[in-house]
């Protein structure tokens, strides 16, 4: 992709970005918020479109953005009034603006009229008001200024630009250009102040011809009334040169305009263009002086009186500090001494490099999985340190302290490479927010905090689907319509509320509304109409609530548009456990429901707990325990296929023993061994049994894919601190096995 | 040499790294004045471009607080913006402004306007 094609991607995600921002501004304007916040946010949004456009030469788009936000400008100032009629107009201009930069972006021509009729209507309503004239002959100026420069790429690299009018400031015409000029220059305290610099606009004049420089101390004050900020020098410039004119003089001063006394005078008389200017103007000069001169630049030197601060600038950088010069300098933090200039630039620039660079992500993956050995190594260190030890080897405790410190830090700041905040996700909410409100005739308002919490890209990646579903949820379900609202003395208006924070290991993302709550009793006889519930089953109100995660459960009486077609809020809480995090849901009847999605960092790390089967140790993710149990006080029972089962609460849960499933000597003694209750995807349980829970640790995930096959029941293996590898046990891959054989 | 450049737009501030960092500039970018100003804060910079409009903090704010500041009355600072109006600029200049770029910038002009106001 060449660089050029890198700026237009960017500027395209940015378009999208900010088309969606604007979508969502007029749609909040159209509501009846018209704040200048929300003014400046469009015209902003709109001039950022138009400034990337301009540079890439989409002329269309420019000038329909240009127009349009000449509008803006003008209803931001309050010179138009943003009626509804005007709101229409500006969200019909927004989707043609999105139309121009789809057109662009696919390299396709719009109709040559295309918005034409809008663009009519701006002018119309600009043009509307009294000082129409003065504003057109300014957008005139303004609109010259915004020639496309189209860029063009020489190869990869090299940008070349083609200038429409390259030469716009030399383009008096000859007879005006004479030789040499007086510039007369006296800063006010105001161009130092605004870090102007007059060594600098001598050096510019230079560049236009040989130039002599003469300091004018006269007003300088006696040191004890010497003002540091003040201004007290004058210059007086001579500058000879056939081609410069007036205007290029008064352009290298374009920026010090009404900071300084500014005299330009023409020191030759005119002299026919017909007539060689090279012969011309220094013999006229000399007639003058009655002085005979050999060329032109010893004529000048001639001409200026004598000073003791004449100094001959030469357009090269490094130029000699005159100590007159440096005086207004005084209050400078940087002293530019007489060497510095010529010596320090070059080696400036060779330190100069790029801030940021692109890395693969192969490369950060690999670096985060080191990490995260480096920091389980470091941890079972520490453990391996008891008491005695501690006694014994002082020195060794605080280099494992430190170690312990530094790990911390490198594992922070590598985490940090991959996070990305979780803006990315929430920013796409507000539109579905409006989208279920219209939908549902309810009245919903969405705040969302906290999102400029970083998070795992790769977790990020795959937050959007639940947290879309989550919102649904609680657009559909949750809150309830104006009237309901304002009968139980809410406010019309429904808040959804989304918010990310760290919080220890753990990021939690919590969508709550302020609607009606979860109706527990329609959800528990749903639950047991639908036989996920046993009839005479028990349930807390937390467990009914947890409830809308179950598998095909949905309480909506027809299946919605909105939340889903039959597809419930289980496949939130797989999606999340998929990504090793858990979901919570409380619910306050008639104050609302929160959902609390607690997600890990990353992914890289999992949690597990380390057993042994016949002396190999394997590791269980922890997300996908339920619980444990000496298999002495577990409930087994046979079913007449043969089969193992375990009995818990009431349900019976198919036993498989690791041992056997993975072809290791099975120990005779049961009794000291542990069942490992699982739960798998849709929660459907499945019980370990293993020979002994060694504990809970972190554990960096090795695909075992890139060197074996796929092996069916293991979700790939770890190193643990000793060196051993473990084999990570995966908890759905060994139930579908066994579905599958007991199907065969 | 070190630019600072603020601009809410990402491919303003691309298009500016490019052409900076191909005229051996190292280039710092902030998307708004805020940031800008604890980039200040925190790295030394020899010229700073900015943007007008801007959320959260101005250009015309994140200049004047640059010279209120005390510590940058020197440091030479382009407004970077489309509007070429004349009370736009007076309004950059009375902030504390150096110079203007008018967007979109060509990039020889660009570094020679950066060459007008630094060393």
């Amino acid at each position: 992709m060449s660089e050029l094609d890198e700026f237009k991607a960017t500027y395209f995600d940015e378009c999208s970005e900010l088309l969606l921002e604007l979508e969502e501004q007029f749609a909040a304007i159209q509501s009846g918020e018209r704040t200048p916040d929300r003014l400046n946010a469009v015209f902003r949004a709109i001039h950022s479109i138009k400034g990337g456009a301009g540079a890439f030469g989409f002329s269309a788009l420019v000038g329909f953005a240009h127009a349009f936000e000449t509008l803006l400008d003008h209803v931001r100032d309050g010179r138009i009034e943003m009626s509804v009629e005007v709101t229409g107009l500006c969200i019909r201009a927004n989707d043609i603006v999105a139309d121009f930069v789809t057109a662009a972006r696919n390299n396709e021509t719009l109709p040559e009229h295309f918005g034409a009729e809008e663009k009519l209507r701006f002018d119309a309503l600009c043009a509307g008001e009294n000082v129409a004239d003065l504003e057109g002959e300014l957008m005139e100026e303004f609109d010259l200024d915004f020639t496309p420069v189209r860029v063009v790429l020489k190869g990869d690299t090299e940008p070349v630009y083609e200038e429409p009018d390259a030469d716009r400031f030399e383009t008096l015409p000859f007879q005006a250009m004479a030789g040499h000029w007086t510039v007369g220059f006296k800063p006010h305290p105001a161009l130092y102040a605004r870090a102007g610099d007059p060594l600098l606009l001598f050096r510019e004049l230079a560049s236009l011809g040989d130039t002599h420089v003469r300091a004018m101390l006269s007003p300088m004050p006696v040191l004890a009334e010497f003002d540091a900020i003040g201004s007290y020098c004058a210059w007086e410039i001579t500058l000879s040169s056939p081609t410069v004119t007036e205007a290029a003089i008064r352009e290298v001063f374009e920026f010090v305009e009404g900071d300084c006394d500014l005299t330009v005078t023409e020191l030759a008389t005119t002299q026919p263009t017909a007539l060689p200017t090279e012969a011309l103007a220094p013999a006229a000069r000399a007639a003058d002086h009655g002085t005979t001169l050999a060329s032109q630049s010893s004529a000048l030197s001639d001409l200026v009186p004598p000073a003791e601060l004449t100094q001959k600038i030469d357009p090269a950088p490094a130029l000699p500090k005159s100590p007159v010069a440096a005086a207004p300098e005084l209050a400078r933090p940087s002293p530019v001494t007489e060497q510095t200039p010529a010596e320090d630039k070059p080696s400036e620039h060779k330190a100069t490099g790029v801030q940021s660079i692109r890395v693969d992500l192969d490369k950060v993956d690999r670096v985060v999985n080191m990490v995260g050995e480096l920091v389980i190594t470091q941890s079972m260190l520490t453990q391996q340190m008891d008491e005695t030890l501690r006694a014994k080897y002082q020195e060794l405790v605080r280099g494992l302290e430190v170690l312990a410190q530094t790990t911390r830090g490198l594992q922070d700041s590598v985490m940090s490479i991959r996070a990305q905040p979780v803006k990315s996700v929430f920013s796409r909410m507000p539109r579905l927010v409006r989208e279920l409100a219209g939908k549902t005739g309810k009245k919903i308002r969405l705040e969302t905090v906290g999102e400029n919490t970083e998070i795992d890209k790769t977790i990020i990646e795959q937050l959007s689907d639940p947290l879309t579903h989550m919102i649904r949820n609680s657009a559909d379900h949750g809150i309830e319509s104006p009237a309901k609202r304002s009968a139980a003395g809410k406010n019309e208006t429904g808040v959804i509320r989304l918010s990310a924070d760290q919080a220890g290991g753990n990021i939690l993302i919590v969508v709550e509304d302020d609607g009606a709550g979860i109706n527990r009793e329609r959800v528990l006889s749903v639950a047991r109409e639908r036989g996920v519930v046993a009839p005479d089953q028990q349930l807390t109100d937390e467990q009914i609530d947890q409830l809308i995660f179950a598998p095909g459960f949905s309480t909506a009486d027809a299946v919605s548009d909105i939340s889903g077609r039959g597809v419930g809020m289980d496949v939130v809480l797989s999606n999340i456990k998929k990504i090793g995090g858990s979901v919570h849901v409380r619910s306050i009847t008639g104050r609302g429901t929160r959902m609390t999605l607690r997600l890990p960092l990353t992914l890289a790390v999992l949690d597990v707990m380390l057993v042994k089967v016949s002396a190999t140790p394997y590791v269980i993710p922890l997300s996908s325990i339920v619980e444990t149990i000496q298999c002495s006080r577990a409930d087994f029972g046979r079913v007449p296929s043969g089969g193992k089962v375990l009995r818990v609460r009431g349900e019976y849960v198919e036993v498989i023993d690791l041992a056997e499933r993975f072809a290791l000597p099975n120990e005779a003694d049961t009794t000291n061994r542990f069942v490992v209750l699982c739960e798998t995807d849709g929660s459907t349980k499945v019980a370990l049994i293993v020979d002994d829970i060694i504990g809970q640790q972190q554990v960096v995930i090795k695909s075992l894919e890139e060197n074996f096959e796929r092996i069916e029941g293991i979700a790939g293996a770890t190193i643990l601190g000793d060196g051993h590898v473990a084999l990570i046990v995966d908890v759905q891959g060994l139930k579908s096995m066994v579905t599958h054989r007991t199907a065969a | 040499m070190r630019v600072l450049t603020v601009d809410d737009s990402r491919t303003i501030l691309a298009m500016l790294r490019h052409t900076l960092s191909g005229a051996g500039f190292e280039v710092l970018q902030a998307e708004d004045g805020k940031q800008g100003l604890d980039i200040l804060r925190n790295e030394p910079v020899d010229v700073v471009i900015t943007d007008i409009n801007m959320p959260v903090m101005d250009g015309i704010q994140f200049i004047k607080e640059v010279r209120a500041s005390g510590l940058y009355q020197s440091l030479p600072i382009l407004i970077l913006t489309t509007e070429t109006s004349q009370d736009k600029r007076s309004e950059g200049k009375a902030a504390g402004g150096t110079g203007w770029i008018v967007k979109p910038f060509e990039p020889e002009k660009l570094i020679s306007v950066i060459h007008r106001v630094v060393h």
